[in-house]
């Protein structure tokens, strides 16, 4: 793939199926462990030390290895992301047993430190392509993004005005 | 994919430096007239990947390789997993308050789909926009929309970069700009302002601060009730937002956005 790169970028979309992540399992739970690490470290800064949030990270891979896997041999197709928060919503309703216990040490875990290694990872993966695409249509983005924001605002506030 | 690649020490050690750097930079706040203007660690993280992307300067190339950088690709998808289950857990715990929060709170959850009502015909038939419209349109751009886009298109498709796009919009201005329309909104007396406390739950912490602020320092004397009513519609939105966006927004842009092509070929056909 070294010397063929376009063809790569080409047919990154079937590339990406191919990597579902559910569809791969063991290469999954490496490469989770991997960016599991990153958000541990992330984490050190706004959140906790490393050994306070170790069990948090682990209660979070868990999740996800079993949402993975509840998708993977599931009949029916929903996204991956749907069946982790599902699992996760599960696992904290206040009847599940440990709910506390789970809910305790995933508060070790800052919400926003997850976030911030994955926009590295986007920042470091787009592709010569997309920065010519966004050149492209970046301006027209801008006008769009302001119009939906506005959008989801209106929409909302005129719904809860009729209703209360 | 190979393993190696995606296992890349300098992949995963440049992301480590990369967040920890941005974190500890943290929340920046710079006032800018009536609004605050809020920089999350997330953006610089974003910033500083574009700036070690070897496809914008190759002379990067070194730190990270481009079949690297291409590996990085498909690792958002997993990376955003942990993400999504801290996300969850955040729901379980209320789901009382949920439950209880009541339905016009539930109700005004399908406001949300006004993202598209203006944005999506603008996009098509101004703005002459293909598919990107509807990655950038079906919803407020935020994390867990990302990844339903992600999951079902691939975040390097048209609807991937159109949602990356309002993403990053909505990073660099999102906070400032709902601050500004929350407060002009509230000027005009138009709509009870616990509606507008409500409308500020989008599923962003940053953007629903912001709002919910704005609306407090238009209507002093109300300010915890809208900062009430603007925290259980933003949980009730971290709640839905995933299911309304996948199962109603997606489907709904999807239509309209195929109705809108066609009438746009249509008119053509009748110009010429």
């Amino acid at each position: 793939m070294k010397t063929h790169e376009s063809p790569v970028d080409q047919f990154d979309a079937e590339a990406l199926k191919e990597l579902r992540p559910e569809n791969q399992l063991g290469k999954t739970a490496l490469v989770l462990a991997a960016v599991c690490v990153a958000a541990w470290f992330s984490n050190i800064v706004n959140g906790s030390p490393l050994l306070d949030a170790l069990p948090g990270m682990l209660i979070l891979y868990v999740m996800v290895i079993i949402g993975l896997v509840v998708g993977r041999f599931c009949p029916f197709y929903l996204p991956s992301v749907a069946w982790v928060s599902l699992i996760s919503i599960i696992a904290t309703l206040p009847f599940f047993p440990g709910n506390g216990w789970i809910i305790a040490r995933l508060a070790e875990v800052d919400f926003l430190a997850v976030v911030t290694p994955v926009l590295a990872y986007a920042g470091l993966a787009l592709t010569g392509r997309e920065f010519a695409m966004f050149k492209q249509t970046g301006w027209k983005l801008v006008i769009v993004a302001l119009l939906v924001f506005t959008g989801t605002f209106i929409g909302s506030a005129v719904v809860a005005h009729v209703m209360l | 994919m190979d393993i190696k690649l995606l296992l890349d020490w300098r992949l995963h050690l440049t992301v480590i430096v990369t967040s920890m750097f941005a974190e500890w930079v943290g929340i920046v706040r710079i006032p800018l007239g009536p609004g605050t203007l809020l920089l999350l660690p997330l953006l610089y993280a974003f910033v500083i990947g574009v700036l070690f992307n070897p496809h914008l300067f190759s002379a990067m190339g070194k730190v990270i390789p481009k079949p690297v950088s291409n590996a990085a690709g498909p690792i958002i998808l997993i990376a955003i997993l942990p993400f999504i289950a801290k996300f969850g857990s955040t729901i379980g715990p209320a789901i009382e308050q949920i439950i209880a929060a009541g339905p016009a709170l539930i109700l005004q959850e399908l406001g949300n789909l006004g993202t598209m009502l203006i944005a999506l015909p603008f996009a098509v038939l101004v703005l002459k926009m293909g598919r990107e419209a509807i990655g950038a349109t079906y919803s407020i751009a935020r994390e867990p929309n990302i990844a339903i886009i992600s999951d079902r298109y691939g975040l390097r498709s048209p609807e991937g970069i159109g949602i990356m796009g309002v993403y990053v919009v909505g990073t660099m201005f999102g906070t400032l700009y709902f601050a500004l329309m929350a407060g002009y909104i509230a000027s005009l007396d138009i709509l009870d302002i616990r509606a507008l406390a409500m409308a500020c739950g989008v599923g962003s912490g940053s953007m629903v601060a912001a709002c919910s602020a704005a609306l407090a320092e238009a209507v002093p004397a109300s300010k915890d009730e809208l900062l009430a009513f603007a925290g259980a519609s933003n949980l009730l939105t971290y709640a839905t937002g995933l299911y309304i966006s996948l199962f109603i927004a997606l489907p709904i842009t999807e239509w309209m956005y195929k109705r809108l092509k066609g009438s746009r070929q249509e008119v053509s056909h009748e110009n010429s």
